[in-house]
């Protein structure tokens, strides 16, 4: 986005024109542009047909809260036994059948292919 | 005669009139389309600007279905205070603040990034960075960066070891002022390259240049080949977002790829990021204080709007403070961040912001 | 040739940036007893104003505009010396810049005085991460009718009214203009610190800059 003070940058483009972040699917869309240079189409299109959803769900808040927290990727609120960080993105690489560079580390530290 | 409450580039209050929203979107796409070589904006383009100049509702929204992803570059530093970020003095770390920006503003993305926030300055303290990205990583869920600014000029003197074109161009030393900074943009590559495969070593998900080419075109050329280096050995995913609108010709002759870079408009940009092998580009476009924000808005989209339709990598475009529409002032009107957020998707068509 | 061929030649030699068809046309100048001032005037400086306009919309660059405005100085030199006793010594101002205490940005300013040099400005340019009093200091030791200073920090800015009041203090803010520029910088900040002038541009700054000397 850029510079400016978190209420007038940030959150006025979140309100606007925003994907949601872990609120909705829009860290998992974003997970496609970055690891597969997909474009934004095509990155909405395979993260519906991965989750099985429409493409107008990605951004609906109430119907990813309920799948996010049916496939355990991880929630925006705080919710005791699911997973969380290394664990959320673990689950969401093998989703989308993309490798998250952090989990990769952790898979050799601790000796898991 | 209806007049509508909107802002000038500097973010102060105006009121115009319809004919006057009319003329200046007119004024601002015809002025892009002039300096890039690009075509203006439709009239039904126009038209829905002029729509959303006149909405009377304080903010606005895209359509529902047509959001698009956020990438995040410094606001790391933004709660707590970074000079030119407009930091809001929370004092919280860099840790805790990535995870408010990710569980309280859901960002999508977020970006990893030193107070200083040039690559310079990171590298002799690269272990410290890395081992916040990793306490980050280990904790957050989206996709995180790590990003600084290229800032070619901490290598000329007094902050470097090479000639600053800033003393010898006025001199007449021309020669000299572009070996300086070939000289100079070696040493930047060498130190991009060095920090992105320690950020790689880590883990990071992606890699930010930030505000490439402040410096003018060996600053770009000096980021194009770490990007290309750093897209052939490593798996980082490599954002590059530009410094301004057209890349300052402080050297005037180097090249990527037999492109000479001095004077190239983000469209023409786009070509050689994507060749280097980025995954993302972040277009900027300047504000105009003394413009509108109509005449803004229509200006930044009427090139971002070029850029995306020739892009085959998502576009993020610059939405920051001064950038891409957006009133030039420290606390930027949500009535205009909205507007230019939703003239950027749904008339430019961006992948994100 | 005519009196109009000859000040298109001049104009269309600094665009090219060639030294050697200036310095002719100049030559030429003189051997038809045209004025000099007024070839200087309205040749080799509208040539020079669409050289600004050039690097302004990023179609020519920076060491380009050195070698068009070496192509005018050479030029110009020429006919200097066919100018009247008095006006031999003009130039168009003594200007001080310098970038504000706290803040390294340095890119900007340096255009802007390299252009300020261009037009005839003996520029005293103190550089980046200036003390305000240098500022003061060197616009008296100097006798500057200019006084500039960019900030491109929304902290480094507040400089910039503080050395308006240094000024002020100092007693010479009435004998000197100020212009303020840098990315963080706006026209509502220069009224409302009372400087004399705002730019958006180098270009700008140069035009404003010339604006302020002339009265």
């Amino acid at each position: 986005m850029g510079a400016g003070d978190p209420f007038g940058m940030p959150v006025s483009h979140a309100l606007a024109s925003g994907m949601g972040g872990i609120r909705t699917a829009g860290d998992l869309v974003a997970r496609m542009q970055l690891h597969r240079k997909m474009r934004l189409p095509e990155a909405k299109r395979y993260v519906a047909d991965r989750l099985k959803v429409a493409q107008s769900d990605l951004s609906d808040e109430v119907a990813m809260r309920e799948l996010r927290e049916e496939l355990d990727l991880g929630v925006v609120t705080s919710m005791v036994g699911g997973a969380k960080a290394l664990a959320a993105k673990a689950r969401i690489g093998r989703l989308l059948d993309v490798r998250v560079p952090s989990v990769e580390i952790l898979k050799q530290k601790i000796g898991v292919s | 005669m209806t007049s509508y409450p909107t802002r000038m580039g500097d973010g102060h209050a105006v009121e115009m009139s319809t004919d006057e929203l009319r003329c200046d979107i007119l004024a601002g796409t015809e002025d892009a389309a002039d300096r890039g070589r690009i075509p203006a904006l439709s009239q039904e383009e126009q038209d829905y600007l002029l729509d959303l100049f006149s909405y009377p509702g304080k903010i606005v929204g895209v359509q529902p279905g047509n959001e698009v992803v956020l990438t995040d570059d410094g606001s790391v530093n933004a709660l707590y205070g970074a000079q030119s970020s407009s930091g809001v003095g929370v004092p919280l770390s860099r840790e805790l603040a990535i995870r408010v920006y990710e569980r309280a503003f859901c960002m999508d993305t977020m970006e990893v990034g030193h107070p200083d926030y040039s690559f310079k300055p990171v590298k002799p303290i690269v272990s410290l960075e890395q081992q916040c990205l990793e306490s980050v990583l280990s904790s957050t869920i989206i996709p995180i960066y790590y990003g600084a600014m290229p800032n070619l000029a901490l290598y000329a003197k007094p902050d470097g070891p090479f000639g600053n074109p800033a003393d010898l161009l006025p001199q007449g030393k021309i020669s000299e002022a572009r070996a300086a900074q070939e000289e100079a943009a070696q040493a930047l590559t060498r130190d991009m390259v060095y920090v992105g495969r320690k950020m790689a070593e880590v883990g990071a998900d992606g890699f930010n240049f930030d505000t490439t080419a402040s410096a003018g075109d060996a600053e770009f050329m000096a980021t194009l080949q770490a990007v290309e280096e750093l897209a052939k050995t490593t798996e980082l995913s490599i954002e590059v977002g530009m410094a301004a609108e057209f890349v300052l010709g402080m050297h005037g002759q180097v090249t990527y790829d037999g492109v000479r870079l001095a004077g190239l408009y983000p469209h023409e940009q786009l070509k050689l990021v994507e060749k280097a092998g980025a995954h993302l580009f972040g277009p900027v476009v300047n504000t105009n204080t003394r413009r509108s924000s109509a005449w803004n808005v229509s200006r930044a989209v009427t090139f971002v709007k070029a850029c995306s339709e020739a892009a085959s990598i998502p576009i993020h475009a610059n939405v920051g403070i001064g950038v891409g529409g957006v009133p030039m002032c420290e606390t930027p009107p949500t009535s205009m961040v909205t507007r230019a957020s939703v003239a950027m998707v749904e008339i430019a068509r961006v992948d994100g912001l | 040739m005519t009196e109009n061929d000859i000040l298109e030649a001049a104009k269309q030699a600094v665009v090219a940036a060639d030294e050697e068809k200036a310095i002719e046309v100049a030559r030429q100048a003189v051997a038809l007893g045209l004025d000099p001032l007024r070839v200087i005037n309205e040749g080799f400086t509208p040539g020079m104003r669409q050289v600004g306009d050039l690097f302004e919309r990023g179609t020519m660059f920076l060491p380009e505009v050195i070698i068009a405005s070496e192509a005018m100085v050479a030029a110009v030199a020429i006919l200097e010396e066919n100018l009247p006793a008095e006006q031999k010594e003009k130039q168009a101002g003594i200007a001080v810049l310098g970038t504000i205490e706290g803040d390294v940005h340095d890119i900007g300013k340096g255009i802007v005085a390299t252009l300020m040099r261009v037009y005839g400005f003996k520029v005293h340019d103190l550089g980046r991460d200036v003390p305000l009093q240098r500022f003061v200091d060197e616009a008296k030791s100097s006798g500057a009718q200019l006084v500039g200073s960019s900030a491109l920090m929304t902290t480094t800015m507040v400089g910039q009214k503080q050395l308006e009041k240094l000024l002020k203090e100092a007693g010479i803010r009435e004998q000197v203009k100020t212009m303020v520029g840098g990315a963080v910088v706006t026209q509502y900040w220069a009224d409302k610190i009372g400087a004399d002038a705002y730019a958006e541009n180098a270009q700008e700054a140069v035009a404003k800059a010339l604006e302020l000397v002339e009265g």
